[in-house]
């Protein structure tokens, strides 16, 4: 896999030694860390925006009511110290005392209910909604106890109150709304925002005053520079010449190189992020044919999974079969129909589609575009000539929420939830993003989410998921291995959830 | 009687044959014309081909590199030599496309407003002003934005926004023309304009049409390039040297050469395009240089 040059590797590795020491050593003596990012959240308010990087500055700026730790996976209390169900709808959550926000403002039931209350209202227009529509209403029982009343039996509610769902300061959110919020962020996390450009940087100060009790440790490191730089290459240099101390989602032959490199430290993990391709069979896809289940199966059969894990994606990576990552409560491949590589066999599918000829697609993309262009190659030799169009994710978005793609190389990282619900009925259960629409399919995932015994839920998943498979209405391809690229002075620990932890990140 | 004055075309042979820069120029066209037009028969290996398990193969003077992929692979398995010669096909598709789109719209306008000067004149000079106006680049990024990059669509933006030149230079020339002897007498014996003008103006400007055609071919060469490189060009996986250079950047610190094969090969064909236009209005014109 790491093919680089020893001749090529040493010069970089010299030029690299000269050029950084300076600046490195000069972050870690005034205890700053300089990360990049390439793609820019809308909105750096949780619950407008639906990219990495928006999760990751939401875990630093804000907190949740329960905190999973990543180690042990076991539920802490945050802002929230205890929690109950009631009955299976109802969840009472009694709140910590003489908790801060940044702007002073002081924590209590009012901040929860106005939030819950404020985001699970489809008016607001929330772009997470499948992270909060489970949330009929708040209510304050005292000045540090809340309930929470659910739509539906939702038995993940723990998991979303320990990820997605922030809480957010209500005197203050009532004021400036989410675009306030988007131009000066206030939450009571181990970080606050001192400036924050869109679209240029993001600047975060250690939090004095974060609270001693929370399971996040204290911060070490005192400042936290988010740069959000679109272009890898501009990225790769600045981490060569030491303008930056820590960066992420390297392609997997760039890590392989920089490990080269003295002064920068390379480490990998299995992400729960999931790469599938989705093909509108809705009434109104704008490509036809992929109402036919042949031409699916074809396109399923068409793709060398194994080969692009092996030779692209990186170590780590596993193939998949289901849309899901494979740790999430609910999500298993038993019984769902597998399509091994076989473009002899996609041609036959294609052919019996009166399709012989093969046609012409469009597939939509907006990350890992040698993983596209792959694909593309595999497309065009079963006879799919299928054309790139590479975007920005909220461009690619709305087109396929739009119905204008039908074709799309899609990528899910659940939240960082650990539980079925969040990633497969994203896609199947009518909400924006199902360009599907099976009755069946939705009945049964509706079936999974609501039921309060494990194995029920278990089982309708396991329906669910089996039918989707059998349908082809995906191609399942692999979860993706992050490549992260820091200073190798830093004592970071990466986590399969795809999401840095600069609280307990510190310079060695 | 002595030997005969050497004749109108041998003269023009030995000019062409001693024109270094004409030369260089013609045997560097020449053989990327072939490339182009046996593309299939030169390359070997099919130029859409992957083969991951041999991705970034090393050309052949390389330590690592053999002689089955002679110039290497690229971050697919796609042999590289393959994908040069296929993309001198999209570079001198799109470069003689556009020249033609823009040439035929410049040299009309030109040659009207040469010709016939006064308010024809005022229009298209207005027009030719406003369309100097637009940055070239600029708004063929937004149209290609706007609709989607595809080799048509680039043909298309280039050919309409290219003709500037073309329309600047033929109508200046047209006016010097028009005041020739030959053309009182074409108009004299009764020619139609039309016929004046095909006839009589337009083979005597040829010279600096042909220069100008080069000149914009070889630009054209090099914004589809740009274009292609920026994403916003020829799709994947459409061979383009442009698409090329864009794929290999990710590779630049340590594969140098993924970026330097499709680099001097653009480089070679636009210098080879500027030479035999430099070489041919040498070789038509020498009256007017030293």
């Amino acid at each position: 896999m790491s093919k680089f040059r020893p001749a090529g590797a040493a010069a970089l590795a010299l030029f690299a030694a000269f050029a950084l020491s300076a600046p490195a050593e000069a972050a870690k003596r005034d205890n700053s860390l300089r990360f990049a990012y390439d793609q820019v959240p809308e909105n750096v308010d949780p619950y407008f925006n639906n990219v990495r990087i928006g999760v990751i500055i939401g875990q630093h700026v804000w907190d949740t009511l329960i905190y999973r730790d990543p180690k042990t996976n076991e539920y802490k209390g945050q802002l929230a110290t205890a929690w109950r169900w009631t009955n299976d709808k109802t969840l009472e959550v009694d709140l910590r005392q003489g908790i801060k926000f940044h702007n002073g403002e002081e924590f209590d039931a009012d901040d929860v209910v106005y939030t819950l209350n404020f985001v699970s209202d489809p008016a607001n227009k929330s772009v997470t909604q499948q992270n909060v529509n489970w949330i009929a209403k708040a209510e304050k029982l005292e000045k540090y106890k809340v309930r929470i009343n659910l739509k539906r039996t939702f038995p993940a509610a723990i998991e979303y109150l320990a990820g997605p769902i922030a809480i957010h300061p209500n005197e203050y959110y009532t004021k400036v709304g989410p675009k306030g919020m988007n131009e000066k962020p206030v939450g009571t996390g181990p970080y606050r925002v001192v400036e924050h450009v869109p679209g240029k940087h993001l600047r975060l100060e250690r939090n004095p005053d974060y609270f001693k009790a929370s399971p996040k440790p204290q911060p070490t490191i005192a400042k936290v520079d988010i740069r959000f730089i679109p272009d890898r290459q501009t990225q790769v240099a600045e981490m060569l010449s030491g303008g930056l101390d820590f960066i992420m989602n390297v392609a997997p032959d760039q890590a392989a190189q920089m490990k080269a490199v003295p002064n920068l430290a390379v480490m990998s993990g299995e992400t729960m992020r999931i790469v599938f391709l989705q093909m509108a069979s809705s009434e109104k896809t704008p490509v036809a044919a992929f109402r036919d289940a042949r031409v699916r199966k074809a396109i399923n059969h068409a793709i060398d999974r194994q080969a692009m894990v092996k030779n692209l994606v990186g170590e780590g990576a596993r193939v998949l079969n289901t849309v899901c990552f494979p740790s999430q409560f609910g999500c298993t491949d038993e019984g769902a129909t597998v399509y091994p590589y076989d473009p002899a066999k996609a041609k036959s599918l294609l052919a019996e589609a009166g399709l012989a000829g093969g046609f012409d697609v469009d597939l939509y993309s907006y990350r890992e575009r040698n993983q596209a262009e792959a694909m593309v190659g595999y497309l065009r030799a079963v006879g799919i000539r299928a054309n790139l169009r590479f975007l920005q994710y909220a461009a690619f978005r709305d087109q396929l929420r739009g119905g204008t793609a039908a074709f799309a190389h899609q990528t899910w990282g659940s939240f960082s939830v650990n539980d079925v619900s969040a990633s497969t009925p994203v896609f199947f259960k009518f909400e924006d993003d199902d360009v599907t629409r099976d009755a069946e399919v939705r009945d049964l995932l509706e079936k999974g989410d609501g039921s309060v015994d494990p194995a029920a839920r278990k089982a309708a998943y396991r329906e669910a998921l089996a039918k989707i498979a059998e349908r082809a209405y995906t191609v399942p391809l692999y979860s993706l291995t992050t490549f992260y690229v820091m200073a190798n002075e830093l004592a970071f620990t990466a986590y399969p959830d795809e999401l840095p932890r600069f609280w307990e990140t510190r310079w060695k | 009687m002595d030997a005969a004055l050497p004749s109108r075309s041998s003269v023009l042979r030995s000019r062409i044959l001693g024109h270094a820069g004409l030369m260089t120029g013609l045997v560097l066209l020449a053989a990327a014309l072939v490339c182009a037009i046996f593309a299939p028969l030169l390359s070997p290996h099919d130029p859409y081909f992957q083969d991951l398990s041999a991705r970034l193969v090393p050309p052949v003077w390389h330590p690592r590199g053999d002689w089955l992929h002679p110039l290497g692979t690229d971050n697919l398995g796609r042999d590289y030599l393959s994908r040069t010669i296929y993309g001198a096909r999209v570079s001198l598709l799109i470069g003689l496309s556009v020249m033609v789109v823009s040439g035929l719209i410049g040299t009309a306008m030109g040659l009207a407003a040469g010709y016939f000067g006064g308010r024809t004149d005022m229009v298209v000079s207005f027009v030719v002003t406003a369309r100097l106006a637009m940055p070239v680049v600029l708004v063929a990024l937004a149209v290609v934005a706007l609709v989607g990059g595809s080799l048509v669509v680039v043909i298309a933006v280039l050919g309409l926004l290219k003709w500037d030149r073309f329309a600047v230079v033929m109508r200046a020339a047209t006016q010097q023309a028009r005041a020739q002897d030959y053309v009182a007498a074409a108009k004299a014996t009764g020619a139609s304009t039309f016929r004046v003008l095909l006839g009589e103006v337009l083979p005597n400007i040829l010279p600096q049409l042909v220069v100008v055609a080069t000149l914009e071919m070889a630009s054209a060469i090099l914004l589809e390039a740009a274009l292609s490189f920026l994403g916003l060009g020829v799709q994947p996986p459409l061979p383009s040297w442009g698409l090329m250079v864009s794929e290999a950047k990710a590779y630049m610190f340590f594969s140098f050469w993924m970026i330097a094969i499709p680099g001097t090969a653009l480089g070679l064909l636009v210098l080879a395009i500027n030479l035999v236009g430099d070489g041919i209005r040498d070789v038509a014109a020498p009256e007017g240089r030293a």
